[in-house]
């Protein structure tokens, strides 16, 4: 890190006291003196190639560029002056030489930052008269589309490309004039996470799913937090007439801990909204066996609330089980746990989460990492997960960190996965003996043991040890779900053992799978007394009726189909007909996210707003409205006036680590606020936990073959889900990306050109 | 073709007439090795980098930057390996010296840069050559071995401490990886373009260590500077142009070839006029340039009864630079307009790409030299051509840019009369044919 100390530069002929090396270009604008720039971009490599943010400095040659210049004492700056407009025009004149000046066509016109510094100078005398070079149009991707001749060779799509993703897709080919962004074999071999089209100034890399639909001055925006995994992306949803258009993360709409960031799933996977798909109205099957038939809102709440009760009344509350889900708001998954414990009066309650925290949580003795903290933490050790597929927005943060700022990465995990080429050092361990790791971690005096088990030399985990020992700065200790009970346990206590110092401390990042797992923690849902499995393993014994917001896992219910038929009575709601719908008796029609508002905690503990971009779709109404009905009919009156402010409001009141917040408190995505959470102190029965660890490891065999291979980057990301499966691109992506069979053109290209297909009935028919 | 010293004892092309003058044993007859030798029988490194400094040696690969003064620029606590790389990318219009010192005296070179590792610390070198230079590489491959075998290269060399590798290298056929960042980047096997400095290869150089950059004749002339000492070798030239100089030289003169003058050579008329053989087919000197294509060009009247002196500091003073060495003559039939644009396309079809100014600005101005070559030209066309020059100048991420712009202002300014011939309206110039008839 650089030393705090200021020194003093004038800029424009007023003196500011500044800190030393800081780049110029930011230390102008911070104190309003505009500077034009395409190529500089905020904790990217430098480029200095636009050369738009050309400044005069005293006592140096010629004009500098503001990027690549760091302030030191003395400095005199000039950014405005004959000279300096000229050089500045000079090069816009140069960059527009070759490009179409037919913006209304172009699908970035209106958000084009090439089109903006145009219009903002005005008074641009056409004086290029000669012939453009000219590339053909084409797709790089089935979601990337790029025009080549609008590239004005910024790079920061290469740039995000590697130092974000790792993948190092797309790169400039060519030479001169004649450089173009291009892939390796004509198609983008990556995560497809579109983060180049994002961070892309001008319409040469495109979203291709939403290309020539709408333009973007007749889209509503609207800041929302993005439904799939726990980052909690910031994004903004764009929507026309009711549905829901596009998702960006354009800083100019949003600006939210994620910056322009976004994977795969947050930018395109958001078909699903307006999906035809969709339930559209309430569903009653009248007797076991026969089909579901449409009913009204007021028909399904009386008879789903007549059945409940006639249920409790028969096998007493204990007998309905109340699933929620790490997908829905806190608002959603409090209203029901509220539904629960106070209409229903059970004890059986819980959410479809396959990854319990619940040990981490009542144990964790050092807060948690946001994700800030993690891109300038300066040792970072990954126990199991895989946050390249699962978390990419904490994946990108460990790049960076490892690769900007120089920390140092610890990865074990039975899987080499491609994250690793980050690592300083990686712990090939033998599948499900990560939890040995975290015995080691706990003392030496199992060193020689855990490293048996876990397959790699006994010599590999002291300089483990000695690296969080040594470490000047944050420690972030990340881990995934393959972790016991006892496991989590004890390395939520490590810090407390081993203590901070001054210069060190230690933070946590757990890695759940969903974008609301630490929400169905903090509201309390986790805590009853059966989990999902035990819930269905009991159906239609001492479990006699389900109410199910937001569908069961997969995980749950393989092997356990028959639990959900053996019911007496099940409520789902939901997106779309499932596998949990398909037993159901009564199917409510869910809002998405994209319809509602509420709130989503993500893995830092952040509660960030999720907030309705366009009206329900059909019938559907938000999760925590269909609870309340549902009270209503059985006779208590939540009394939320139909707003979901309301809700958390008594969210903030009840929830220990909500205390105080209120919805206009995280009104500011880019002031984001962390519940509080408490933490633990030491533990005396942890000594006893970690007995049972060591037992659990000694339990290990010590053998079988390690996992040589390293996934392909998407194998997660790409994978068909309830959601995602509703976007025709991800089935062509699931199934791998097609061999261009001409090396020069993409073949989607190919498809719609050569074979006169249309390209959506192309992509559809993989 | 003339291959030979004028006004001074022959110091680079001592042995290019010889035969079999590639090979070690006529290399070591004519005191090859010797000035290796000195230095490794107890020369410190700071002794070795002492009468370089002395020796007033200027980088001959284009800039003249003071050779001694970048070596001392190497970290010496620096506990990453140090590289010296030897920059034969020969690539600018004009320049073929480098090649007849690699192709006719390879252990020269060789011995130059394992001097340079001794004083730098480095233990591994590179000879990066053009791509079109291919044939070079057996050249210095066959003298490499041959040194090797007789432990002058590779491990503890001369019997002492002192180890060290040479490998080569060759390009892909891009100008740019002459500039020695591009050089390092494809030497690393990215693409070839310019590197943000700083920080400079001395700094942070090939894989982020401390590196040299050195031409093929500084680091040839880095053996006589050890043999007579830094101070007899300065002598040779001036003050802060010292030794000799080869110049590459071609164009309308009865005896083009290569000409190793002393820094300092008085009056360049006389050298095209008498040395040279004067101008081919007694036609008139119309213009020359002097370093390679990328500095201004001069016009006759610059040069005749001037006495232009032939260093660093006397090429300025007539309007130039020196340059790569590169020295073009051109006569009477010659059309400025022609020749620029012909450089001007080479200058396009070299630009890397990075950065706008040079990537759009030289495409731009071909395309207007074109317009204006098929007939179509505009008055108001120098004007642009000089706006455009200026927009480009100064502003580009490399040097590359400048050097298109400056052929192009200077010929403007100097030899007005051949653009007007083209930007006057068709009428106008047909008229003025027929008159001329
Ligand atoms: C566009 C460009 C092309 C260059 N080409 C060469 C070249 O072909 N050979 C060369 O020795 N130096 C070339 N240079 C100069 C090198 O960047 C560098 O200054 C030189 O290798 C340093 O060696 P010296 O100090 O021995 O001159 C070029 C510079 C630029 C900007
Ligand atoms: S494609 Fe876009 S982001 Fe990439 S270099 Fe071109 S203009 Fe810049
Ligand atoms: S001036 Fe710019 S485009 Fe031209 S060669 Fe240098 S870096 Fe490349
Ligand atoms: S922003 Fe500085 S050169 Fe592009």
């Amino acid at each position: 890190m650089t030393t705090a100390e200021s020194v003093k530069v004038t800029i424009n002929g007023q003196e500011f006291q500044v800190q030393k090396g800081a780049p110029l270009i930011d230390v102008c604008r911070e104190n309003g003196f505009a500077i034009p720039s395409f190529c500089y971009y905020a904790d990217l490599a430098l480029q200095a190639s636009c050369r738009m943010c050309l400044v005069r400095i005293e006592k140096m040659p010629k004009l500098q560029t503001s990027c690549t210049i760091t302030c030191t004492d003395g400095m005199i700056v000039t950014t405005q002056s004959e000279e300096i407009e000229k050089a500045q025009r000079g090069m816009v004149e140069f960059l527009l030489a070759n490009h179409p000046l037919d913006c209304p066509v172009c699908d970035r016109g209106g958000e084009c930052e090439l089109q903006e510094m145009v219009f903002d100078w005005g008074g641009l005398e056409e004086r290029f008269t000669e012939r453009k070079n000219y590339y053909p149009e084409k797709f790089l991707s089935p979601i990337v589309a790029n025009d080549p001749q609008r590239c004005i060779l910024c790079k920061r799509c290469t740039r995000v490309c590697d130092e974000w993703m790792g993948e190092d897709a797309i790169e400039a080919g060519g030479r001169g004039a004649n450089t173009v962004i291009g892939t390796f074999g004509g198609w983008l071999n990556c995560s497809q996470c579109g983060n180049c089209i994002e961070v892309c100034p001008t319409g040469t890399l495109l979203d291709a799913t939403y290309r020539h639909q709408t333009r973007p001055w007749e889209l509503e925006r609207t800041v929302s937090t993005c439904t799939f995994c726990s980052d909690g992306c910031q994004m903004s949803l764009g929507s026309r007439a009711g549905e829901l258009m596009r998702v960006v993360a354009r800083d100019r709409y949003v600006d939210g801990i994620n910056g322009e960031f976004l994977c795969i799933k947050g930018r395109f996977a958001h078909p699903f909204v307006n999906h035809e798909e969709r339930l559209r109205t309430p569903l009653i099957r009248y007797r076991k066996g026969g089909k579901l038939i449409p009913a009204t809102w007021d028909e399904a709440i009386r008879f789903t609330a007549a059945k409940l009760q006639e249920i409790k009344d028969a096998h007493g509350a204990n007998s309905i089980g109340v699933v929620g889900s790490p997908r829905l708001t806190n608002e959603a998954n409090y209203v029901l746990l509220k539904f629960a414990r106070e209409v229903i009066g059970t004890e059986h309650y819980t959410a479809s989460e396959a990854f319990s925290l619940a040990p981490f949580f009542k144990h964790m003795t050092a807060p948690l990492a946001t994700h800030k903290d993690i891109r300038h933490a300066k040792t970072i050790v990954l126990i199991g997960g895989e946050p390249e597929e699962l978390q990419p927005l904490t994946a990108k943060q460990v790049r960076q960190a490892v690769r900007n700022g120089g920390a140092k990465l610890v990865i074990i995990n039975s899987v080499p996965v491609r994250l690793k080429q980050q690592a300083t050092q990686f712990l090939h361990v033998r599948p499900g003996t990560e939890d040995a790791l975290v015995l080691a971690l706990a003392g030496q005096t199992d060193d020689a043991m855990a490293a048996r088990k876990m397959g790699v030399e006994v010599g590999e985990i002291e300089p483990l040890r000695r690296m969080i020992d040594e470490t000047q700065g944050n420690v972030v200790l990340m881990f995934g779900g393959e972790l016991s009970t006892e496991a989590q346990t004890i390395l939520a206590q490590l810090p407390g053992s081993i203590g901070d110092e001054e210069n060190r401390r230690f933070l946590f990042h757990p890695l759940p799978l969903f974008n609301n797992s630490f929400g169905v923690h903090d509201v309390g849902l986790m805590d009853g007394k059966l989990n999902a499995t035990g819930l269905l393993d009991a159906a239609g014994d001492t479990v006699r009726a389900l109410y199910v917001a937001g569908g069961l896992l997969p995980a749950h219910l393989q092997g356990r189909e028959q639990a959900l038929q053996n019911l007496d009575f099940l409520v789902v709601q939901e997106l779309f007909a499932t596998d949990t719908t398909a037993h159901a008796d009564v199917v409510f029609p869910a809002a998405s996210f994209a319809e509602i508002d509420g709130t989503y905690t993500n893995n830092d503990g952040l509660v960030q707003r999720v907030r309705q971009s366009i009206p329900p779709v059909h019938q559907a109404k938000p999760d925590w409205v269909i609870t309340s009905l549902l009270a209503d009919a059985l006779g208590i009156d939540f009394n939320y006036q139909m707003s979901a402010s309301a809700v958390f409001r008594e969210i903030g009141e009840h929830v220990p680590a909500y205390q105080g917040l209120r919805y206009p408190l995280l009104k500011d995505e880019s002031k984001p606020v962390q519940a509080k959470y408490q933490l633990a102190g030491q533990r005396a029965e942890v000594a006893d936990v970690l007995a049972e660890l060591r037992q659990r490891v000694e339990r290990m065999t010590g053998a079988g073959d390690k996992i040589m291979e390293t996934p392909e980057v998407g194998h997660e990301l790409f994978k068909i889900g309830t959601l995602t499966g509703k976007v025709p691109q991800f089935h062509l992506l699931a199934a791998g990306n097609p061999e261009p069979p001409d090396v020069l053109v993409s073949p989607l290209y190919q498809i719609t050109i050569d074979s006169g297909l249309r390209r959506d009935t192309a992509i559809a028919g993989d | 073709m003339f291959i030979g010293a004028i006004g001074c004892e022959p110091l680079q092309l001592k042995r290019v007439g010889l035969e079999n003058s590639r090979t070690l044993d006529v290399y070591r007859q004519h005191g090859g090795y010797e000035a290796l030798k000195k230095v490794l029988d107890g020369m410190s490194p700071e002794d070795v980098i002492g009468e370089v400094k002395k020796s007033a040696l200027r980088g001959r690969g284009g800039a003249g930057f003071p050779t001694g003064m970048k070596w001392s620029f190497v970290p010496k606590d620096s506990p990453k390996p140090k590289y010296v790389v030897c920059n034969a990318d020969e690539s600018e219009p004009g320049t073929f010296k480098d090649r007849f010192l690699m192709e006719r005296d390879p252990h020269m070179l060789i011995e130059g840069m394992l001097i340079a590792a001794y004083a730098l610390g480095s233990r591994t070198t590179y000879i990066y050559t053009r791509g079109e230079y291919r044939y070079l590489i057996n050249i210095l491959d066959a003298a490499i071995q041959e040194a090797r075998e007789a432990g002058l290269v590779g491990d503890r060399i001369m019997g002492t401490e002192f180890s060290c590798e040479v490998f080569t290298h060759t390009g892909a056929g891009a100008y740019i990886c002459g500039e020695e960042t591009a050089l390092l980047n494809s030497l690393e096997g990215l693409r070839g373009h310019p590197r943000m400095k700083p920080p400079f290869p001395a700094i942070a150089g090939l894989y982020g260590c401390p590196t040299v950059v050195n031409n093929v004749e500084t680091l040839t002339a880095v053996p006589d500077i050890i043999k007579m000492g830094g101070e007899a070798y300065q002598k040779l030239g001036t003050q802060k142009s010292g030794g000799t100089k080869v110049w590459s030289v071609s164009g309308h003169v009865n005896r083009p070839g290569v000409y190793e003058l002393p820094m300092g050579y008085e009056d360049m008329e006389k050298f095209i006029m008498e040395d040279c053989g004067g101008m081919l087919g007694g036609k008139q000197l119309k213009a020359v340039i002097p370093g390679g294509s990328s500095v201004y060009i001069m016009p006759a009247t610059d040069i005749v009864g001037k006495k232009v002196k032939m260093d660093y500091e006397g090429l300025v003073v007539a309007g130039s630079m020196v340059g790569s060495g590169g020295f073009i003559v051109m006569d009477e039939t010659v059309d400025v307009f022609e020749s620029t644009k012909n450089l001007t396309e080479f200058y396009k079809h070299e630009s890397c790409g990075w950065c706008t100014p040079c990537r759009e600005g030289t495409d731009w101005l071909v395309k207007v030299f074109k317009r204006i070559a098929k007939g179509e030209g505009r008055p108001e066309d120098a004007q642009l051509l000089l706006d455009l020059c200026d927009n480009i100048e100064g502003k580009s991420f490399c040097p590359l840019g400048d050097a298109a712009a400056w052929p192009i202002q200077s010929a403007i300014k100097k030899f007005p009369e051949d653009f007007r011939r083209h930007l006057m309206p068709m009428a106008t110039r047909t008229a003025e044919a027929v008159a001329a008839d």
